[in-house]
């Protein structure tokens, strides 16, 4: 069984915590902005990981195939970018902390810290409403 | 006045030399993704792929896709398309997409997007990338909705869309609008209307509006989706067909359910057809017509899936059988034109991570859904039922 996943955040987005609402609107590629103007750049393991499978169906609530199918509907329609694929949760670890706008995830059992990324906290649904 | 098929092409024009300069292309901002894939099909007794009814490699699908985030709110998208389907529909190179993508409105939970230039259909189930392979169920789509003649204006238009999303306490939701029109090309007039139609056939607007809404937590999917659009026919010097216009109002509703290992959808739809002279002067016929599709797909392994789905076509709903036909053409259009009832069983085999092969078996029982559309070719087509299989090997990057 994989752990569960912890999302994280490149520093420069400044911002501390998400609704699980807005975290799908991110990984489904509908908000492409953070709250600073700076623009949303995904970053995603494997369909095959998983972590990335764990991470799909209990954070986002959907399967991994439902994703991989919305991501390539966005892509040969025109309507947006997918997400880009990293190898390992080292990659992840590295890209988002060097990359602004960077969002991805990784074990919460990782070791984040002097790297340049933030953990988010993930608010349950409804909370911000 | 320059005409807005011309500005498409001088846009696309200056787009590709744009992005060809090594001043974009080094930027991260642009992406590029494409396909290529080619199959083998047969439809026996019937003109769907070929009038001759043998093997065919006319089923070729190639694509290439660029996109630019000119800034965190405006991205210009664009991409050209290979199609070849035999009979099925116009073979050749299109501009299947060109338009700026601008994010208007921007809040917590939902956003507002304006598209302008030429755009897909977003508003039906896989309408907006039927041409794709590796995103289709099946090679051939339901032609009770996805009509392949049709294929050309249905999958998109010049124009804008408005489309609007968002998240709220109940689900996630999706709003849709367009409004434009699609320029439609000597041959595919021809497969709408035949070989002796020597003029030109336009589409005047097409106008849609979709509505989907997803509940919270919930693993099904409703939608529904509006279409009017008008057409006009002007005849040419040597023509078997006279000025004349057509209408159809669509009104389409959608559902879908997605577990873990397998998913069904269904898509009906409700069409009123209305004809004005052009097959001669005086000559009158408004249809309802009416079709229907079920479709089950049991993901088997991970790189296993098979797909059943049984499609539902009538041309006229008050006259199902088709014999209205028989009366109107006076014996010359068999009842079998009126209707169209497939069954389909498929699969898709994920052989790599970008490679798949799908192959499917198609029983088809009448001719309803076959080229031309409006004054049928009987003479190939002399076989109520008739069988067609496909098998399409494909790649995407």
């Amino acid at each position: 069984m994989a752990s569960d996943a912890q999302i994280i955040v490149n520093a420069d987005t400044q911002i501390e915590s998400l609704s699980q609402a807005q975290l799908r609107r991110i990984f489904t590629m509908r908000q492409r902005q953070w709250p600073n103007g700076l623009l949303i750049k995904v970053f995603v393991l494997p369909n095959q990981n998983a972590l990335h499978q764990h991470f799909s169906k209990s954070q986002l609530n959907m399967f991994p195939y439902q994703l991989e199918r919305l991501w390539n509907k966005l892509v040969y329609s025109g309507l947006s970018e997918r997400p880009i694929e990293v190898y390992d949760e080292q990659q992840m670890l590295q890209v988002v902390a060097q990359t602004p706008g960077a969002i991805g995830y990784i074990s919460v059992a990782e070791n984040t810290s002097g790297v340049g990324v933030i953990k988010l906290a993930i608010s349950e649904e409804g909370d911000d409403e | 006045m320059m005409s807005k098929r011309k500005g498409i092409r001088i846009v696309a024009g200056l787009w590709l030399g744009f992005v060809m300069s090594s001043s974009v292309s080094a930027e991260s901002d642009v992406a590029w993704h494409g396909f290529v894939s080619q199959g083998v099909m047969q439809a026996s007794k019937s003109n769907f792929v070929n009038d001759s009814g043998d093997v065919s490699f006319k089923l070729t699908e190639v694509g290439l896709n660029l996109s630019y985030q000119i800034s965190p709110t405006l991205r210009l998208a664009s991409q050209a398309v290979y199609l070849n389907g035999g009979n099925r529909y116009p073979e050749g190179v299109r501009l299947d997409y060109l338009f700026l993508d601008w994010n208007l409105y921007s809040a917590e939970n939902w956003q507002v997007n304006l598209n302008v230039g030429r755009f897909k259909n977003y508003h039906w189930l896989y309408s907006s990338t039927r041409d794709i392979p590796h995103t289709r169920p099946s090679i051939i789509l339901p032609q009770s909705l996805y009509y392949d003649a049709f294929r050309d204006f249905a999958k998109g238009n010049d124009g804008a869309a408005l489309l609007v999303q968002g998240d709220g306490t109940l689900g996630s939701w999706e709003l849709n609008w367009s409004y434009g029109d699609t320029p439609i090309e000597r041959a595919l007039t021809k497969t709408l209307l035949g070989d002796a139609a020597g003029g030109r056939l336009e589409q005047i607007f097409d106008h849609q509006l979709s509505f989907y809404f997803q509940p919270r937590d919930s693993f099904s999917q409703f939608g529904v989706a509006f279409v009017n659009s008008d057409f006009e026919y002007l005849k040419s010097e040597q023509d078997a067909f006279v000025d004349g216009r057509a209408n159809t109002r669509r009104i389409i509703v959608n559902y879908k359910y997605s577990a873990e290992f397998w998913d069904f959808s269904t898509e009906a739809i409700h069409e009123n057809v209305n004809y004005q002279n052009m097959l001669f002067p005086g000559y009158q016929q408004e249809l309802y017509s009416q079709g229907v599709y079920f479709q089950g797909r049991w993901f088997a392994t991970s790189n296993l899936t098979l797909l059943a789905r049984l499609d539902l076509f009538d041309m006229n709903k008050n006259g199902r059988g088709g014999e209205w036909l028989e009366l109107q053409s006076n014996g010359q259009i068999p009842h079998y034109f009126g209707y169209s009832d497939t069954l389909t069983l498929g699969t898709t085999y994920r052989l790599a991570d970008n490679w798949s092969l799908q192959a499917e078996v198609h029983r088809i029982k009448g001719t309803g859904r076959l080229s031309p559309a409006v004054l049928p070719d009987t003479e190939i087509n002399d076989s109520e039922y008739w069988n067609m299989w496909a098998v399409q090997l494909m790649y995407w990057f």
